[in-house]
């Protein structure tokens, strides 16, 4: 029990301020999808110029947000699911089959980030994106054609985070069907839901 | 081979498995198993391919938009404003219960911001008047179900990208259902308050006031108007009149009534944005099922299967609606939609069912499903904010969902109660 919690405790600790980072930067992410998405409206009705970027900037962003913020929800148990049955099992069948399921869980997340990395380092990442460019000088005249595998590492990196979150989870539910239940740190904030 | 991803799919629902990743490990382990290793490289694509889009982004802003309004002070403005026009019948404060859902319905796509907005503020003032708590909770829960009816609505964005319909005609078939159930309730609270002798909440207001109530509740009521009317009016399309809705209620917020700090912003973003972030992985992930729902020809499979029971759309249509009904006792709208959307959608088209008018039964029944017991998400909702035990309220639903159910087989069976509004503005055929 004791080797179990120490190695949960910094892999909590990873968890809580990955997640917190996360959290900041999808915070930001969706506050410039919508000033993304006002630009566009601007520029288009009232100066009647239709500008390319933006709506390519707020899917950035969007994907991000979703890559950063779903692993939170996964961790405080926002993740939609049908929960009667482990919870109509008797305690240890029940404490073991959400094991289960969290090493099912574990398989799709080992394959997907398997194939996002591939994904990312391969044909497809090294597209450019249709307008999005960075400014490489201070003088805002060379600018740099931002790829398209920096959008799709968003759901890779997302894939990473919740393999971490997963992990944890699975430590807690063994402590927990060991009996150390008491032993676990709270995870901050109730359940969020998807409706 | 492929079919069993189905059946495979099921079991990992129904033992627990998170939705997410049951759309995932089904069809991935049958594609392994049938050696179509290549597909699984592809069920990985669709998950991002079917979250890099843009009238997806819709559902953050509207998330957005609701919670920015709730912030602001706008709920307490929609309440008064029913107070002004009914608090003055019998029963007056149930019937502003239901009239301010209906309002609501009109800022935020979400029953269960309308659930615990509402109720948190309504439940304990009902209780005041005398009613029971468990009566107050459960027309709180019962009308929440207005908000993802009337637009905007979220799981009528989902099922609009999923299927690829249109999501202006989705909101506007949607108006009437949501209309209907809002009118059946306060039909049914008029026949309880008569035999009840329920109380009336106040007295009747003149005219002046409620002028003065119409004018502190007429920037929130002006949102659905600006959503609606820029989408019909072809100057925003939903997405861009989602985030205009977001820039609105954040000005009026700020600006016109003051009643939302810059404090508040972060936590607002971050509430809008993880619950977005949960539902775009689904949608994500309900593309790639999608990949293999086709591949594997369920549809047709279950198509004959459904037709060796009957092939009257009637009967069909209502041995549909009892599966939808029994999903939504178990599962929220927007997974449940996810789900079967794309296994249900092209069986009854083919039949000749308007596929808008397919998309309203599915998402007025499963939406009704949310106030169902046992796992109706809304009454655990209102049993957290009214502190009533979820069986009580249960229980005192039971009247309100037989109006519900009532109005359910009322669009089914009366296509033209959902396809008129969609028809007279060009919308559907």
């Amino acid at each position: 029990m004791g080797g179990l919690t120490s190695v949960l405790t910094p892999i909590a600790f990873v968890n809580e301020t990955a997640l917190r980072l996360g959290r900041a930067v999808g915070v930001v992410a969706i506050a410039l999808m919508v000033i993304a998405i006002l630009i566009q409206v601007f520029f288009r009705y009232v100066l009647g110029n239709a500008l390319p970027w933006p709506d390519e900037a707020a899917r950035f962003c969007m994907l991000w947000m979703t890559g950063l913020m779903a692993p939170t929800a996964f961790r405080r148990g926002g993740f939609v699911a049908i929960d009667m049955v482990p919870l109509m099992l008797p305690r240890l069948l029940g404490q073991t089959l959400n094991i289960l399921l969290l090493l099912v869980s574990l398989v799709v997340l080992l394959v997907a980030v398997n194939i996002g990395w591939s994904e990312v380092t391969g044909f497809g990442g090294k597209f450019a994106t249709a307008a999005l460019y960075l400014p490489t000088s201070l003088g805002f005249d060379e600018w740099y054609r931002i790829p398209r595998s920096w959008m799709m590492a968003s759901l890779l990196v997302g894939i990473v985070l919740l393999i971490s979150v997963n992990i944890e989870l699975i430590l807690r539910a063994v402590v927990t069907l060991l009996g150390g239940g008491h032993l676990l740190p709270e995870i901050p904030d109730a359940a969020v839901g998807a409706e | 081979m492929l079919i069993w991803f189905l059946p495979t799919f099921l079991i990992f629902l129904m033992i627990g498995l998170p939705v997410f990743f049951a759309l995932l490990a089904a069809p991935g382990i049958l594609l392994w198993l049938n050696g179509q290793t290549n597909d699984i490289t592809l069920l990985y694509r669709n998950v991002y391919n079917g979250m890099d889009s843009f009238p997806l982004m819709a559902i953050p802003f509207f998330m957005l938009a609701g919670e920015l309004m709730n912030r602001g002070g706008i709920t307490i403005r929609l309440v008064e404003f029913s107070q002004a026009l009914m608090g003055h019948l019998r029963g007056g404060l149930a019937h502003v219960n239901v009239l301010s859902s209906i309002l609501f319905a009109g800022l935020s796509g979400s029953a269960v911001a309308d659930t615990s907005a509402l109720g948190s503020m309504l439940i304990p003032a009902m209780e005041k008047q005398g009613y029971t708590r468990k009566f107050a909770a459960a027309i709180t829960a019962a009308s929440s179900v207005i908000g993802p009816i009337i637009p905007p609505s979220g799981i009528m964005i989902i099922y609009a990208y999923v299927m690829g319909e249109s999501v202006a005609a989705l909101f506007l078939a949607g108006i009437v259902p949501g209309v209907m159930v809002g009118v059946g309730l306060m039909l049914m609270i008029k026949l309880m308050a008569d035999r009840y002798d329920f109380p009336v909440a106040s007295r009747k207001y003149t005219w002046p006031e409620r002028r003065q109530a119409s004018l502190k509740a007429f920037f929130p009521l002006l949102t659905p108007v600006i959503i609606l009317g820029g989408i019909l009016g072809g100057i925003f399309t939903p997405t861009e009149a989602a985030a205009v809705a977001v820039g609105y209620a954040f000005l009026i917020g700020f600006f016109v009534l003051r009643t939302l700090s810059l404090k508040e912003v972060p936590e607002v973003l971050s509430n809008a944005g993880m619950t977005s972030a949960v539902v775009l992985l689904l949608v994500g992930a309900a593309m790639a099922f999608k990949t293999v729902v086709s591949l594997s020809h369920a549809p047709e499979q279950l198509a004959s299967l459904i037709l060796s029971l009957s092939e009257n759309p009637l009967i069909l249509l209502f041995l549909i609606n009892l599966l939808l009904f029994v999903v939504g006792m178990f599962l929220d709208a927007g997974p449940a939609i996810i789900i079967l959307g794309p296994i249900l959608a092209p069986i009854f088209t083919s039949l000749g069912v308007d596929p808008i008018h397919f998309a309203i039964i599915m998402s007025v029944n499963l939406t009704v499903g949310l106030a169902t017991p046992p796992m109706g998400l809304v009454l655990f909702v209102a049993a957290a904010v009214s502190r009533e035990k979820v069986e009580t309220i249960a229980k005192a639903i039971l009247p309100f969902l037989a109006v519900e159910i009532i109005v359910i087989f009322l669009i089914t069976y009366v296509p033209a109660l959902s396809m008129t509004i969609p028809r007279i503005t060009g919308f559907a055929n």
